[in-house]
């Protein structure tokens, strides 16, 4: 374990995202598109859109973390890099928490737009602190990081990753209560929307952005969240070098 | 399997006895036994699906036996003998954004070499050897495939290994640079490193002290060139006649 090799894992992310201008420009550029989609589509509706936003904001979040990372995990082994960096003496931590820093930045950055452009540019209105809200955008952030590195390990193209995400979100989207409140859903599939995390994200954001709730109402979502996070970290490292 | 020459050797850089893999119900390595001195260079020669990149991987700690053992100096292959192992995969695997002396850079880091100051003129000398400091601060997608090559080479020896693991590393080199990798592999066995080759050129063969013939996971010969090439019994065989010879006398 050392801090020099995660140092040098997250810098060389953060330096070939930050080269492939193309990439980078998607990263900023898709999340604004799909959400002046969504927002713009509710401006006769803006009590919905208010309601709804919350769940969009950490949903979208999620969705555009979780591909980014997946795929950009999986061209490291398709490429053949991982085979040679498993050949070193990098450990497990070195390659996760030197991947989570790496990717943890731009996926922030994905995450802070989708909320900047929701809150101002399509104008929902919310009540809470801005940086309460931020904060469990975080929380999805390395909870979708940690997530699209451990399934990434399981497909061998980038074919496979893209059929992971229908199998890994649209389960959280149905059940997490983006569209139907969670209580309204039949009692098993309540059960399954009781481990699912964007479940807590949208729990925690509603409470926040609808009624003004602070970090410490919404602690119990957070403690849920960080163990999600430690939970796939801890899957994608048992993992990764099996791979 | 006809032990051509090859004797055992207590200072081993390479000790592998019965060691057997298998991929599911395939059987890909069935029982090989090998013992490569220190400062030599060893060719493992064989098609493709013979099993030489599976020992390989076995021998960098990727991959662990079925049955049997293979040890790197005595040791375990695995993390901790890292900073006395190179390895070149198959696929070049370099980082296509960065540039050679980033490649380099970053793949020292993992290997170990902390130390800037250290680190940075480790990155020089290998850029010098494999002949690409006049190309330091190319970005990889825009070198030749035999330049990538040779930045692979340049990483897989930036930390001065006693080992070389080398998967293939002269396919698709024209025969200039072939001849350019030879002439390091022989100053690097002439100083103590010790190189193990797979190939399924015979061109390559040629230049290794000595040989391994590998055929369905096991080997089917071992000796030097020379030694192979009289094992056909006819004067001026070819190594790859002697390779058709002892594939065809192992059937």
């Amino acid at each position: 374990m050392s801090f020099d090799r995660k140092l040098a894992i997250a810098t060389r992310i953060a330096k070939e995202i930050r080269r492939d201008r193309r990439s980078l420009a998607m990263i900023i550029g898709a999340p604004v598109i799909v959400m002046s989609l969504i927002g713009f589509s509710f401006q006769e509706q803006k009590p919905v859109l208010n309601q709804v936003a919350p769940a969009l904001i950490a949903t979208m979040s999620m969705f555009f973390v979780f591909v980014l990372t997946g795929i950009s995990f999986l061209r490291e082994r398709s490429q053949g890099t991982l085979e040679r960096l498993l050949s070193t003496a990098v450990s497990r931590s070195d390659l996760l928490v030197g991947y989570l820093a790496g990717f943890l930045l731009f996926a922030l950055i994905q995450s802070i737009i989708i909320l900047m452009y929701t809150l101002f540019v399509v104008d929902v209105e919310y009540s809470g602190n801005i940086w309460d809200i931020v904060f469990i955008l975080l929380m999805v952030t390395v909870t979708s990081v940690s997530m699209g590195i451990f399934v990434s390990t399981f497909a061998k193209n980038e074919f496979q990753v893209v059929q992971f995400i229908p199998l890994i979100l649209a389960p959280q989207i149905f059940l997490s209560g983006v569209i139907l409140p969670t209580s309204q859903l039949p009692g098993y599939f309540q059960t399954i929307s009781g481990v699912l995390p964007l479940t807590y994200a949208n729990r925690a954001l509603r409470d926040i952005m609808l009624r003004g709730a602070s970090l410490s109402d919404v602690s119990t979502e957070i403690g849920v969240l960080v163990l999600f996070a430690v939970a796939m970290l801890t899957a994608a490292a048992l993992t990764v070098r099996k791979t | 399997m006809p032990d051509i020459g090859a004797e055992a050797n207590t200072d081993s850089a390479i000790s592998i006895s019965g060691l057997e893999f298998a991929h599911g119900n395939r059987p890909v390595l069935n029982g090989i036994n090998l013992e490569i001195p220190k400062g030599v260079s060893f060719g493992v020669l064989g098609a493709n699906g013979a099993g030489k990149t599976t020992l390989i991987k076995m021998l960098i700690g990727r991959l662990k036996p079925d049955g049997g053992s293979a040890l790197i100096s005595g040791q375990q292959p695995g993390p901790e003998l890292a900073d006395s192992v190179g390895y070149i995969p198959q696929l070049n695997a370099l980082y296509e954004a960065l540039s050679v002396r980033e490649n380099l850079n970053f793949f020292a880091r993992m290997l170990g070499l902390s130390d800037k100051s250290h680190r940075i003129k480790a990155v020089e000398r290998a850029m010098e050897l494999v002949g690409l400091s006049d190309r330091a601060d190319s970005v990889i997608t825009g070198l030749s495939g035999g330049m990538r090559q040779r930045v692979s080479l340049g990483a897989a020896l930036v930390h001065e290994p006693q080992l070389l693991l080398l998967d293939e590393p002269t396919v698709g080199l024209d025969p200039e640079l072939r001849a350019t990798f030879w002439q390091h592999f022989k100053e690097m066995t002439d100083s103590g490193v010790t190189i193990l080759i797979s190939s399924h050129t015979m061109d390559d063969a040629a230049h290794c002290d000595t040989l391994g013939f590998m055929r369905d996971g096991v080997f089917i010969a071992t000796g030097t060139p020379d030694e192979l090439r009289r094992s056909t019994g006819k004067p001026d065989s070819s190594l790859e006649d002697a390779f058709l010879h002892l594939s065809k006398a192992s059937a």
